[in-house]
Parts: C-alpha cells; structure tokens; sequence
C-alpha cells in the first residue's frame, strides 16, 4: 500500500506565509514544572488578524504554551521558560517585560467562564478603571462597545446591574471575551472556551471568534477537531510537548503531511 | 504504509463495509461491460436481457452507498484520510453507476441488431475497444483497493489508446454508411455502442483521479492527452488527394 504521508520528521522552524505578519513568533521554546520539561524546543507563528487553533491529546502542551504567551505562569514558583516568544518582534520572556502590559496586550479567556462576583457593568469597567481613568460617559460607552463586541450587548442591556454569576454559562463566557476586549488587547488567547458549552452558545462563539479576527490576532485550544477546523486558520498540532506539525487549517484536515496528525485528527490508534 | 486503525471500531467497519460495497459494485460494472459487449459480438438476445437487468444491482448498490457516506459524514464527521475515503467512495459510486448504465445500453443495441449482418471487422474492433475498456476499468478498480496511486495514474494516461481506437472506429463507420445507406440503421446502434465504451474509458479515468485524491490528498496536476477528435471531424470525410 503506498501512502504519501510523512512518519518521522520534526517541524521545524515555520516559514512565514507571504503577506502574512508575525504577530507572535515562538522560538525554540523550552517550559519546565520543576524539572519536567512540559515544552520541547517549539517554533510556531501566531500570524496577525488570523486565528490559530492549537490541538494535541491532553498533557501535549497546548495550554502551557498559551499561558507562556501572556506569562501567566510567572503566578506560579518552580515553573520556567527559555528560548524566546517575539511580540511583534519583542521578546515578552526577558526579564524587564511588564507583566501587567503584557497581559493587557494579550488577552486570555479561560476554560470555565470566570465573571467577577460583581455586576455585569462592573465585570467589564473593573479591568478598563486598571489601565486608563475615563470619565463616567467614556466608560460608558467603552463598556457598551466591549458588550457588543463580545455579542452579548442586547441580551444584559437592560439588566446592566444584574450579577454577572446571574448570566448563563454561555453568556458568562461572552461576558469574559468582553471582558478581555474592554480592555483593547492585540492579541486574545482562548483556552477551550467552548467545552463547557452548548452548541447553540458554541456557535455563538464561534461567530464572535469571526467577527474578532479582524481587530485581533486569536489563538485558540480546542480539543474539538470540528472547531478547530471550522474556526481556525492555521493549526498547530502538539504532541508529548512537541509541535508535530504546522500548517493553515484546510491542508491540515483534509491531508496533514505527518502520520502522527493524521492518526490524532481522525481518531486511530498511533 | 499501513493506516492505524480506529479506536471506534464501528467506524473502521463502516469505513470497511463502504470499501466493499464499492469493489462489489465495480465487479458487477465489470459484468454488465463484459456481458454487453459479448451479446452484442454474438448476437445473443438471452446474454443481452440478462445483462440489462443486472444493472440494476448496480443503481441499488449506488443509493447504498451514498446513505451510508451521508449517515458517516453526519455522525462521524470524518477528517483527513478518512474524509478521503468517503469522498472517493461517492465519486467512485457515481462513475461506476453510469459505467452501469452505459453497458446496459450496449446490451439494448445488441438487442436491437440481433437480426442484421455484421461487418465482421467492424465488430472487432468494436470488441477489442471494449476489452481495452474492460481492461481499465479492472486496473482501476485494484488500483483503488490497493490505494495505489501510481497504478491508478497508469490508467489515466492509457485512456487515450480508447479515445484512438474509437477515433478509427468512427471514421470506418462512416465509411460504412456512405458506402451503402442500408448500412446505416446498423453502423448507427454499433456508433453509439462504441460511444458508449469510449465515455465508459472516462469514467475509469474519473476513478483514476479519485485514486490519485485519495492517496495524496491533491488533485493530479498533468495535463492528460485528448484525443477523441470525432466532435469536430467533418462529414463528409475529407480525405487526402
């Protein structure tokens, strides 16, 4: 039988696609728990107003390496990186970056929706009050705008005052991506947001995930491979901490180059 | 290479099962290819109804198929080699239940000249396209069962030796019917018969492509050499001189 698969070579380093910008560029980076090494000399791109859907079996490494693109993990002792994570051509991973900047620059939404115990007004102003003082009517409009942009705005607009904790799950969800947007980052890291979800909420998402990519630059976990598929332009697949393959989403789904993608995307024994 | 197999099994036996479906109904289009062209070759009114009502194991086999590939689409939502494979058994089905179709109207000619005299080198000709025709469509099929692609690439290169042969085959014909008008009613059914046999040529080649996709995941770049002419060839024949 002949196949024209690939069995056993490693990604290397991603040639950038033309007229593509890097926005985010990974090199060759290392993450260690302790003395565990989670990442293995990783290279991917994170190319500007794309997204990028990160996929691989639980424990690959996919979620460690979104929380080194906002340092979330400086949170945490005994956890480090080297190698190097370029933000439009910065390294974030040197020791003079600010944090609190970083994080406002890059985003991140998490697994379980995460409102604040506050309102639903408050859940957005609360991050916006933390980097700029606007007046009552800026902030105002600034929260209608995060609202609509998270496409939740008609749903809360006449229950502004309402807990947050009172929406239901896939509307706190949208409330968090508002949350994130309020505060203008430039690139919006979203860990399985959908998987606690219902289909009509994951649509929705997936929707706002389209409608987002033309303000920002999304990287995506998911371990759906039909949302990977549906909502991302390029895809990264991770295995045991390595980038196997990278590659944009349509080449990746329908012929992946590596055998290990193609026995992961389609369900086989590897 | 060896694909691994699925974690569900019930999927690697639906995917099995659809691979099967598709070689039993390209034996059976093979069949009614084989069996039209010989009632046609040998007059046989018997081998010819016969034949004609196998078709319609074929057209069954097709609806098969496709609510099966529609049912796996809907419930396994396949990716990749599989989605491939899916894809590449609807295409298949189709080519092989027109191939059905178009044997089944070679065996209705047959019926109808059972009576008439044949030109004896006509005929052959006419059989020796469709065992060419036969030929390709079994390579193909073992090229699809084997899912080789360069096997598969053979066949989509040779379809031009039926497109030569039927190029002849028309222009002899012709010759046939302004030789003597009473030859027309009869060089008119074997025309369409080695008609039939040349579009049945490029459905094996459609099914060469499909291999190909299957394989390799992209479509096969060449261009491929055209040469059934006959479209375009001029009554009456002009002849050199």
């Amino acid at each position: 039988m002949s196949f024209a698969i690939q069995t056993d070579v490693k990604e290397q380093t991603p040639t950038p696609a033309e007229g593509l910008e890097e926005k985010v560029a990974v090199r060759h980076l290392n993450f260690y728990y302790g003395e565990y090494r989670a990442l293995a000399d990783n290279n991917v791109n994170l190319y500007k107003n794309k997204v990028t859907a990160f996929i691989g079996p639980s424990g690959c490494g996919k979620s460690t390496l979104l929380r080194i693109l906002n340092r979330i993990y400086d949170l945490y002792p005994n956890q480090r990186a080297d190698g190097e994570v370029l933000l439009d051509g910065e390294n974030i991973l040197r020791p003079s970056q600010d944090v609190n900047l970083l994080r406002a620059k890059v985003g991140m939404v998490f697994q379980k929706p995460t409102p604040f115990p506050m309102t639903i007004y408050e859940n957005i102003a609360f991050g916006v009050r933390l980097y700029e003082k606007p007046s009552k009517a800026d902030l105002d409009a600034r929260v209608e705008d995060a609202l609509r942009r998270g496409a939740i705005w008609d749903e809360v607009k006449d229950k502004l005052d309402a807990s947050g904790l009172s929406l239901s799950g896939g509307q706190q969800q949208r409330l968090c991506i508002a949350r994130t947007v309020a505060i203008r980052p430039e690139v919006i890291l979203l860990d399985e947001p959908c998987s606690a979800l219902d289909p009509i909420s994951t649509a929705k998402i997936e929707e706002l995930i389209d409608v987002l990519k033309r303000d920002y630059t999304i990287a995506i976990v998911t371990h759906n491979m039909q949302q990977a598929a549906r909502t991302s332009d390029y895809t990264a697949f991770m295995y045991l901490g390595e980038l196997v393959e990278f590659d944009n989403t349509t080449q990746m789904f329908t012929n992946p180059r590596m055998e290990r993608t193609q026995d992961y995307i389609t369900g086989r024994f590897g | 290479m060896e694909t691994h197999e699925h974690i569900v099994r019930s999927y690697e036996e639906e995917l099995s099962s659809l691979n099967n479906k598709i070689a039993k109904m390209g034996g059976l289009a093979e069949q009614v290819l084989g069996q039209s062209i010989d009632a046609l070759e040998g007059r046989d009114p018997d081998l010819a109804a016969a034949t004609i009502q196998q078709d319609e194991a074929i057209d069954e086999l097709e609806n098969e198929i496709e609510e099966q590939a529609i049912v796996m689409i809907a419930r396994r939502q396949p990716l990749a080699y599989d989605l491939r494979q899916i894809m590449a058994a609807l295409r298949i089905s189709t080519d092989l239940e027109r191939i059905g179709d178009l044997g089944k109207n070679i065996a209705k000619r047959a019926l109808a000249v059972v009576g008439e005299q044949q030109p004896k080198q006509l005929m052959l000709g006419l059989k020796h396209m469709g065992e060419l025709a036969l030929g390709q469509l079994k390579e193909v099929l073992d090229a699809y069962i084997e899912r080789d692609a360069d096997r598969a690439l053979k066949v989509w290169y040779t379809d031009e030796d039926i497109d030569a042969m039927y190029n002849s085959l028309f222009r002899e014909l012709l010759t046939y019917m302004m030789e003597d008008p009473r030859n027309i009613g009869l060089c008119t059914h074997l025309l369409f018969g080695a008609k039939n046999i040349e579009r049945i040529g490029d459905h094996a080649t459609n099914i060469a492509e499909t291999v190909y996709f299957l394989v390799h995941g992209r479509a096969i770049t060449d261009h491929r050499p055209k040469s059934d002419t006959t479209s375009s060839t001029p009554v009456p024949l002009r002849t050199a001189g």
